[in-house]
């Protein structure tokens, strides 16, 4: 059975240990209250496989930095000429949008619907703290890189500036915060036509291991934006959080014990603020708004009879 | 025969379409184009004749043999660029991007536009007969404005520039131009050189990039292009470097030439400038005599500004001896104060 529950403490040495797996920096735990880590554990196994973050409020007091994909025209009436030029202007309107961060899991689970429950149980998890998060939810989608490891975007731009290369500099990212990093980029708009061809071609495109992600965000209401990661190129996907789909759809219902093994799969959490929890459960939605769950999910979700549940179907 | 230089002349638009059009890509500012080249007589009229906006104008002067009265060569001062149009140039600056924390220090070299150079005065347009290329009438077209930016100084910025063709190769291929210029819009380089001449590059300019341009982003060929000098320039370079003049830090923003500049009273030409009274003499002047011993000898007139040579031996403590035939031409008498400067240096 997989839970989703907040990372702890205790969990540090397996999160490092899962992003060391997928040649990744681990995150940190929150440190404040507007950031989130969801862990996704295997019963089974009583190992991590996966992790989720929310930061409530992107950049966390500092700029959050993005280019912003525009145009300019340029016009010259008297030769007759007009042309459309496309800019890269650095950009801070997603600072204080909520973002979803930090999600990692395990290459075969990338398949199973183990993926949706990690990413989808935030949304449940924002929906229940409706208050603390903002308007629009934001997601910075892995940009492109070769399979010997270069970011075409980073290369043709980010490193210059820097003389480090991508993997040395997410790694300060992490160490440090990505706004440290991205201060020291010059904060001049950028002409996409003096970038080489293969960072042109990386801009707004996404890393073939993210596509499974994006298809869930897609299919949840988020779309592609005009903003991009400064670092990688990668698009960023933005929605707004009353549309979402897993809000919109979200149920809270009264949990009661019952045999439900031939329902469908819903995400099930636990309502409770100070202990969030969610599973993939068989869930038959009785007429009287009652939940009817398996009596071993209700007690990995830590539930009694009567209990409030929310639940979205997968 | 005597070589002097002049103001330039209506009578001298048909010498001056010609060397327009052998100079060819060359000389960017005089296209062959006879309409346009008789409207820059006309401007160098008005101001030689003080008829144009205080401080403004365009004084073109000519080479002429005076044995055939034609005229072979051609070179330009521009009291004030940038009033009418706009003057655009890249500056190369640098951009640091450094962090302790991270152990970073980078300088990136970057690219400004600006119009920095507007209201000083330029020189430029200068180009001698090919036969003519000899015994220092390339040096007496070049630096005898010098002596004209001396003696008027109330007409003209402090400031002297001169715009230096950068690097091409004979088919015209710009590598500064291909990188950026091109980029934004489909023009050959030789197609907005030749606009520029016509008085267009403003217009061009608008299709330019405006923000900064960090150099990592064009070619390795551009990169080394800028500031760099044709190799047919590097002469003209060479003199106005020995004049005093240096880099000032802009490129032209076609094809990435460097922008040479000095203050008048620190030009060499003017700064070593003295002045005698004239005094006559009958005997004919010995010609022979080698640009390395020979003395540029201008008279103080606005209007009817003319500079020759004439031997050194004929400067005296008091005064300068002055062949009556080239007194005649520099249109000087007995008493009048002529200034006088080396044509050529360590000969």
């Amino acid at each position: 059975m997989w839970i989703l529950r907040p990372a702890k403490p205790l969990d540090l040495a397996d999160i490092e240990s899962l992003a060391s797996r997928l040649n990744v920096q681990a995150p940190r735990l929150p440190e404040t209250t507007d950031r989130f880590l969801f862990v996704l554990e295997d019963t089974g196994h009583g190992r991590i496989r996966g992790l989720a973050g929310i930061d409530a409020s992107a950049g966390h007091g500092q700029p959050f930095y993005n280019y912003r994909r525009d145009a300019l025209i340029h016009a010259c009436h008297d030769l007759g000429v007009s042309r459309r030029i496309d800019v890269l202007y650095p950009s801070h309107a997603l600072t204080g949008q909520s973002l979803l961060c930090s999600l990692l899991i395990e290459p075969e689970l990338r398949q199973s619907h183990a993926l949706a429950l990690l990413s989808r149980a935030r949304l449940l998890f924002i929906a229940q703290h409706r208050e603390q998060f903002a308007d629009e939810v934001v997601v910075e989608l892995k940009g492109l890189q070769t399979e010997t490891g270069e970011v075409p975007f980073w290369d043709s731009l980010g490193r210059h500036f820097f003389h480090m290369d991508f993997e040395a500099a997410d790694r300060y990212s992490s160490e440090l915060s990505k706004t440290f990093i991205a201060e020291l980029m010059p904060p001049n708009p950028i002409y996409v036509t003096l970038l080489t061809d293969s960072a042109q071609a990386a801009i707004g495109v996404s890393h073939p291991l993210a596509v499974k992600s994006r298809d869930l965000l897609h299919r949840e209401g988020f779309r592609e934006s005009r903003y991009i990661d400064i670092f990688d190129g990668g698009p960023v996907l933005r929605a707004q959080i009353d549309r979402l789909e897993t809000v919109v759809s979200g149920l809270t219902l009264v949990f009661r014990p019952g045999e439900s093994a031939h329902g469908l799969l819903y995400l099930v959490a636990s309502a409770r603020d100070d202990d969030f929890r969610c599973v993939l459960s068989p869930l038959i939605e009785g007429l009287d708004g009652a939940a009817v769950i398996p009596a071993e999910m209700a007690s990995a979700l830590g539930i009694c009879a009567g209990d409030r549940v929310q639940v979205a179907a997968l | 025969m005597t070589l002097f230089i002049r103001p330039l002349r209506e009578k001298d638009l048909d010498d001056l379409h010609a060397m327009a059009r052998s100079a060819g890509k060359g000389l960017t500012t005089l296209p062959a184009d006879r309409a346009l080249l008789a409207d820059k007589i006309r401007r160098t009229r008005e101001a030689f004749d003080q008829q144009s906006a205080p401080e403004a104008g365009l004084y073109l002067f000519a080479l002429e043999d005076s044995r055939r009265g034609r005229c072979v060569g051609v070179s330009g001062i521009e009291a004030r660029v940038g009033r009418d149009d706009v003057f655009w140039n890249y500056r190369l600056s640098t951009t640091v991007n450094a962090s302790r924390k991270l152990g970073v220090h980078v300088r990136t070299p970057t690219l400004h536009l600006t119009n920095d150079m507007t209201d000083a005065t330029e020189i430029g347009s200068l180009y001698l007969d090919e036969r003519y290329r000899q015994d220092g009438n390339g040096l007496l077209l070049s630096l005898s404005r010098f002596l004209y930016l001396q003696e008027f100084p109330g007409h003209f910025s402090d400031k002297v520039f001169a715009e230096m063709r950068g690097v091409s190769d004979k088919a015209g291929y710009s590598p500064f131009w291909e990188a950026l210029g091109r980029r934004f819009f489909d023009m050959e380089f030789s197609e907005a050189d030749y606009l520029s001449g016509l008085g267009r590059k403003s217009f061009i300019a608008e299709l330019m990039p405006k923000f900064p341009i960090y150099l990592f982003m064009l070619s390795e060929a551009a990169q080394a292009a800028v500031a760099q000098v044709h190799d047919n320039t590097a002469p003209a370079l060479r003199m106005l470097e020995a004049e005093g003049f240096n880099f000032n830090g802009l490129v032209d923003i076609f094809d990435g030439g460097p922008l040479v500049e000095a203050f008048i009273h620190n030009i060499r030409t003017a700064r070593d400038s003295l002045t005698r009274p004239v005094s006559i003499s009958a005997e004919a002047m010995d010609s022979t005599v080698p640009p390395a011993k020979r003395l540029m000898v201008a008279n103080g007139a606005f209007r009817d500004f003319r500079v020759t040579t004439l031997p050194a031996h004929c400067v005296g403590p008091e005064s300068v001896t002055v062949p009556v035939e080239l007194a005649e031409i520099l249109l000087v008498k007995s008493g009048d104060r002529v200034r006088l400067a080396p044509l050529k240096r360590g000969g």
